[in-house]
């Protein structure tokens, strides 16, 4: 009877079972808000035009964070988030030059829809063709940072300035950024989280056999998590042309975007084998990374050494992080 | 019995992988309200047949039909809408979701769940865990309410109760006859001819893809069941129920394992025993006694809290596998995949051990290591038509090949978890054979076992662990089922009567 009692016994409360869960998404809010402490104490008169600045320079690695977890947490990789991000960049910005703020609003929409598109055609493909999402994703980052090259040769394009103040707010107005950034979370990532399709995408990553068993349909689930990733690639591209008033086809603000979103999930608490973490904690990596050059600024240290700072807190974290797992999976 | 009457019907059902012929034809029939067995070898084609019936692969010939209807699955989905459920020996349960949201996945009613739980006598458990938290044995119960909850007409139960602790192998019993009693049908996998015995009307033999004989229980004896799966020419070896093997009895060797005092703090409580060489020792006991960890401390895998383990005279610390192995420790674990490069040939999986001491200049001996591997796989006899990678070959043959790895490594004590888990009668007993010819040759033998059947067969003595202790030790020739059970389940002190 005991091996029963001993499987069946209730595993703590509530509030432990939900701590277990969400540990590494506290651990990585505490830690931002410590750098922000820091950078705030170095700053004299720290406040909303910080934060307004800090908002709305990071919403485009913020939405391409976001992206990249949607797809790892399904089980693969995309290493075109940052091409995704480059060419919505360039469409959104060829085509608002000199629109009205309306018509900002509607080439938005257009662009939005195109990428989500060209995110979920990488989702069949990948399904259909069995080939790894790494290699998938690594052809066709090629493929769309040459599309992005012929919207727009040469850094230029813009967008009305009612619409570039609407995304990222402007002086001290901080919450349309964060409206903005909260707004596909809300709106998308929520109620995908609840329905079927959301908790297949976790199953998927999880154990792609049980899924399978369980009736999840495989083809679906793909191009669904990847159309999603497409979405807020294009978002991240739109705000881009945003906060620059412009696009660039250059191939650097690609992969900067495509590596920062890797350290961003991983730092997040994203498990790159899939099935685990969400889409807050890759936001609050991203805002840390912002942070760190910055303190190192404020401590008067070589702007390129937060660079390497940067690297090592990325591998810092991820190991305690992992030791911590590790114990206690040992020590149950 | 006109078609009508068959709940499922399969005719020349054919499967190929590859050169790999896994199904050449099987015809099968299950009537409704019958508890219809499936038996074979490894390798018979009994899980192929399983996953064809529920849609998880499609056959390349053949045809089934439910309920005279004949049907071509696309998706487990598709064959669980046709009454078609399968419960698996790896739940499938995705072990980073919760219960409740596993459940989602396979759209299954939270209250029809939570009542077939209760009726299998489980209705604590926190549906917001985590699947992959809860121990293995619990969620393979779970699978079994959540496939019931969905009123199959047909249950497909592939080995649910290989390692299950006896107290839940009985409530899937009683689930399985209550099935029955409501018209359900049911196809029972299972290597425990025992159990197919008492719970099931009629049983199909294959052997090499193909049905080779169907039975009532009722007139059928094991043996006949035994000579069909093996055939005739291996039949005789194993038909009648096997004593002890000869074994020479002489005086017990030098010790080549002592534990004293052994305890982790939580699991492991003050467990001593002393292994001579030339021995074999069982140790058994039911679910989460402590017996994993246990052999992780003895394999160097885990610390121990206190005490001391002594191998070969000298006191053994080890912090790393690695330094167990050194000292002639060697581990073949529970789960064959913790043991083989599952992408990796059997050559390799096999001589793994030597490229711990390669020669000067980390030069592989490749003549050495042919020669060893060649007579590892002659001795275990490895079936290697599948070899260019160790997870294409049959559990039984996965299974040799993680003990046959320290032929190759060499040894002195060998720890072996549940060595013949979901394994067929042949190769049970070639194992057992292997251990007794170790013996006989001076190595030792720590075995833990789940089916106290084979304790006699291949032990000289016997363990019984019980709440991270051991409570009864026994000589093999006296551990007959009814006494191991009951030390097992602490009702019997057989410690002190045994001394």
């Amino acid at each position: 009877m005991s091996a029963l009692a001993s499987a069946v016994r209730p595993l703590g409360p509530t509030a432990a079972r939900l701590g277990r869960r969400h540990a590494w998404t506290a651990a990585v809010v505490v830690f931002f808000v410590l750098l922000l402490t820091w950078n705030a104490s170095q700053t004299r008169n720290f406040g909303a035009f910080e934060i307004q600045t800090m908002l709305a320079s990071t919403l485009a690695l913020a939405y391409v964070a976001m992206a990249q977890a949607v797809v790892v947490i399904g089980g693969g990789i995309d290493l075109s988030v940052g091409s995704l991000l480059v060419l919505a960049n360039c469409l959104s910005a060829r085509f608002m030059e000199g629109t009205s703020f309306g018509g900002s609003v509607l080439v938005a929409l257009v662009v939005l829809v195109v990428i989500a598109a060209l995110g979920a055609l990488t989702g069949l493909v990948i399904s259909v063709s069995r080939i790894p999402d790494i290699i998938v994703t690594l052809a066709t980052s090629f493929v769309w940072g040459g599309a992005a090259l012929f919207v727009l040769r040469t850094p230029g394009g813009g967008a009305a300035p009612e619409f570039q103040a609407l995304v990222l707010g402007s002086g001290n107005a901080w919450w349309p950024a964060l409206l903005c950034l909260l707004a596909p979370l809300l709106l998308v990532w929520v109620p995908l989280r609840r329905s079927r399709a959301g908790i297949a995408i976790y199953a998927l990553g999880s154990s792609k056999d049980a899924a399978f068993l369980s009736g999840v349909d495989p083809l679906r689930t793909k191009v669904i998590a990847y159309a999603v990733s497409g979405l807020l690639c294009g978002l991240a591209g739109i705000a881009t042309t945003a906060f620059t008033g412009g696009g660039s086809s250059q191939s650097t603000i690609a992969i900067n975007a495509t590596l920062t979103s890797v350290a961003a999930i991983v730092l997040g608490g994203v498990a790159l084998s899939g099935g685990v973490g969400g889409l807050i904690g890759p936001v609050f990596a991203v805002w840390s990374l912002y942070l760190i050059p910055n303190i190192m600024l404020g401590l008067g240290v070589d702007p390129s050494y937060g660079e390497v700072v940067k690297g090592v807190v990325v591998v810092l974290v991820v190991l305690i992080g992992g030791q911590l797992r590790l114990r206690r999976s040992r020590s149950p | 019995m006109t078609d009508s009457e068959h709940l499922l019907r399969v005719r020349g059902v054919a499967k190929r992988y590859g050169s790999v012929e896994a199904l050449r034809s099987v015809d099968l029939a299950v009537v409704p309200g019958e508890v219809h067995a499936l038996v074979g070898a490894n390798g018979a084609g009994k899980s192929t047949l399983v996953r064809i019936l529920s849609g998880v692969i499609r056959p390349d010939a053949g045809e089934v039909e439910v309920a005279g209807k004949a049907v071509r699955f696309r998706s487990p989905a598709h064959a669980r809408a046709a009454g078609l459920a399968p419960v698996f020996q790896d739940p499938a349960f995705a072990p980073d979701l919760t219960v409740a949201e596993n459940l989602r996945l396979t759209t299954t009613d939270a209250g029809a769940f939570r009542r077939q739980l209760a009726a299998l006598g489980l209705d604590r458990v926190e549906l917001r865990e985590a699947a992959g938290m809860l121990p293995l044995p619990l969620l393979r119960m779970l699978d079994l309410a959540r496939v019931l909850a969905h009123d199959p007409a047909l249950l497909l139960l592939d080995e649910i109760t290989a390692a299950l602790p006896a107290d839940y192998a009985e409530r899937v019993f009683e689930a399985i006859r209550r099935a029955r009693d409501e018209g359900r049908s049911v196809l029972f996998i299972s290597h425990r001819l025992l159990e197919v015995q008492e719970i099931c009307d009629r049983v199909t033999v294959l052997r090499d893809g193909r049905n080779v004989d169907t039975l009532n229980t009722a007139d059928g004896s094991e043996q006949r069941i035994v000579a069909a799966m093996l055939g005739e020419r291996a039949a005789l070896a194993v038909t009648e129920p096997r004593k002890v093997a000869p074994r020479t009895h002489r005086e017990p060797g030098e010790p080549a394992l002592q534990v004293r005092g052994l305890s982790d703090g939580h699991r492991v409580r003050d467990v001593s025993f002393t292994l001579a060489r030339g021995e074999v020792l069982g140790i058994t006991g039911l679910e989460g006694q402590g017996q994993d960890e246990l052999f992780a401390i003895l394999a160097g895998d885990r610390k121990a809290g206190g005490g001391e383990i002594v191998v070969n005279g000298e006191p053994l610390v080890a912090r790393h596998p690695h330094e167990a192995i050194a000292h002639g420790l060697t581990l073949v674990p529970s789960d064959r995949w913790q043991a083989l490069l599952p992408q990796r040939s059997v050559r390799e999986n096999l001589a793994v051990p030597l490229y711990n001491s390669p020669g000067r200049w980390g030069w592989i001996h490749a003549d050495r290591e042919l020669h060893l591997v060649a007579d590892a796989i002659a001795r275990l006899s490895i079936d290697t038509r599948a070899q260019a990678q160790a997870k294409r070959l049959s559990g039984g043959n996965q299974q040799k090949v993680a003990i046959g790895r320290w032929l190759v490594g060499g040894f002195t004590t060998l720890l072996c978890f549940d060595p013949t888990r979901g394994i067929d009668v042949g190769t049970k007993h070639q194992i057992y054979d292997l251990f007794r010819e170790l013996a006989a040759a001076g190595k030792s033998v720590l075995m833990f076992t789940s089916e106290l059947r084979e304790v006699p067969l291949a032990c000289d003595r016997v363990l019984v662990l019980y709440g991270g202790r051991i409570v009864a030790e026994l000589p093999a020739a006296d551990a007959d089922e009814a006494t191991l059970l009951s030390s097992a389940h602490g009702l019997a002190d057989t410690l002190t009567e045994s001394a």
